[in-house]
């Protein structure tokens, strides 16, 4: 390994002063295509948190969303020199990601072990004493909120993979329906069909709660 | 509009994609039916608690757990490569440059009339070629089929049997008719 990579990734995931913060994606991924290989140090850090929550809320397991979002960055690392740079970083990298998730969902479904390891992890967490977290609220506003809270996130882990997907890039990335429509490789009627129904079992799910 | 239909368009209606007459439309249909509007105002708090819900961040080991696997894969596919490709690269070489040499020589002595595998008929051929002193003129013998059998030589027999495969091609022996100066019948 030369010097450079390995100065390259001393630093990785923390950029305080990068050169290359003034730059966008593209320009970054040339610089580190170039042989800069700090500038890999950059897209770590614009995508680390981001790949992380599209991940952790598309399956629900914080601790394997993190393995997920590291197995996302040495697959840039390993085929960023074979990346089509006429596209966009952003789409690719989330392309990759949730072409992760899908792919851990479906392993979940199959192994029932996984699937057992991981509703007793969320038991786990369910069970520590509750804890409030703004002194300047009612307790029971507080309880509404976290009840609240916990009711969205169920209610999102019961949506069926393919609509999960779409929901989260939509609700929570922000994405348009075209960026949808090339991260998950479905035509753009696909997409809205999904993310319609999405919207509709998501409402079905919680607005008795809500009532 | 009835509330199947507005049910159905009502992802495009709260993104601003229908055109005017069908949103104005699913409105129309919003303010007079009290279950759509409860159902509306339901996905609306869903979604604002959604949007709300803190955002998780890395751990702090991750950025080093990152670099050890980076490291790990790097160090691991340069010096593999690095260790067979030379091996490979020349077994390739090797195997090209006698491939097309075999061949050479094949075609070299076809072309100088040593088509035939026995001890007789190789002996009569490069005498004739010694003899003669140049290539000779006569009929090549002609191929008839590819017969995967391989057959010795009979005196009696027209047919030729030549076992030109190549031990790495696999090349199935080809029959030839041969002509009488060959030593065919």
């Amino acid at each position: 390994m030369t010097l450079a990579v390995r100065d390259g990734l001393r630093n990785l995931g923390h950029a305080p002063s990068s050169p290359f913060a003034a730059l966008d994606d593209a320009q970054v991924v040339q610089a580190f295509l170039d042989g800069r290989d700090r500038a890999f140090d950059e897209l770590v850090a614009r995508y680390q948190v981001r790949l992380l929550n599209f991940i952790y809320r598309t399956v629900g397991d914080r601790e394997r969303a993190e393995d997920l979002v590291q197995e996302v960055f040495i697959r840039i690392y390993r085929h960023l020199h074979r990346f089509d740079q006429t596209k966009k970083f952003s789409t690719w990298a989330y392309t990759i990601a949730s072409n992760l998730a899908k792919n851990e969902l479906r392993n979940r479904s199959r192994n029932p072990l996984v699937l057992f390891q991981t509703i007793k992890r969320h038991w786990e967490a369910d069970h520590r004493p509750l804890q409030f977290e703004d002194s300047s609220s009612r307790p029971d506003d507080l309880f509404r909120k976290r009840h609240l809270r916990e009711l969205v996130e169920q209610s999102v882990s019961q949506l069926p993979e393919h609509h999960r997907v779409v929901f989260v890039l939509r609700e929570l990335e922000g994405k348009t329906y075209e960026e949808i429509a090339e991260i998950t490789g479905c035509n753009l009627g696909t997409v809205k069909s999904r993310l319609n129904r999405a919207r509709n079992n998501f409402a079905a799910i919680i607005q008795p709660h809500l009532d | 509009m009835n509330c199947c239909e507005f049910r159905e368009k009502h992802s495009d209606y709260s993104d601003g994609l229908l055109s005017p007459a069908e949103h104005s439309e699913a409105g129309a249909h919003l303010a007079a039916c009290t279950a759509c509007r409860r159902f509306d105002a339901a996905l609306r708090a869903g979604l604002d608690a959604l949007r709300a819900l803190p955002r998780v961040g890395v751990s702090s080991a991750f950025g080093a757990r990152l670099r050890r696997r980076l490291r790990g894969e790097f160090a691991v596919r340069v010096p593999v490569i690095a260790r067979w490709s030379g091996a490979v690269g020349t077994l390739l070489l090797v195997a090209t440059v006698g491939v097309i040499g075999w061949d050479l020589l094949e075609s070299r002595a076809a072309h100088h009339g040593r088509v035939g595998w026995s001890s007789t008929g190789w002996s009569r051929a490069s005498t004739t070629v010694a003899a003669a002193g140049t290539v000779p003129s006569y009929p090549m013998p002609r191929l008839v089929s590819l017969d995967p059998r391989v057959e010795a030589f009979h005196p009696m027999n027209s047919i030729l049997i030549v076992e030109d495969t190549f031990p790495f091609t696999g090349v199935a022996p080809r029959r030839y008719d041969v002509p009488a100066v060959w030593g065919g019948p």
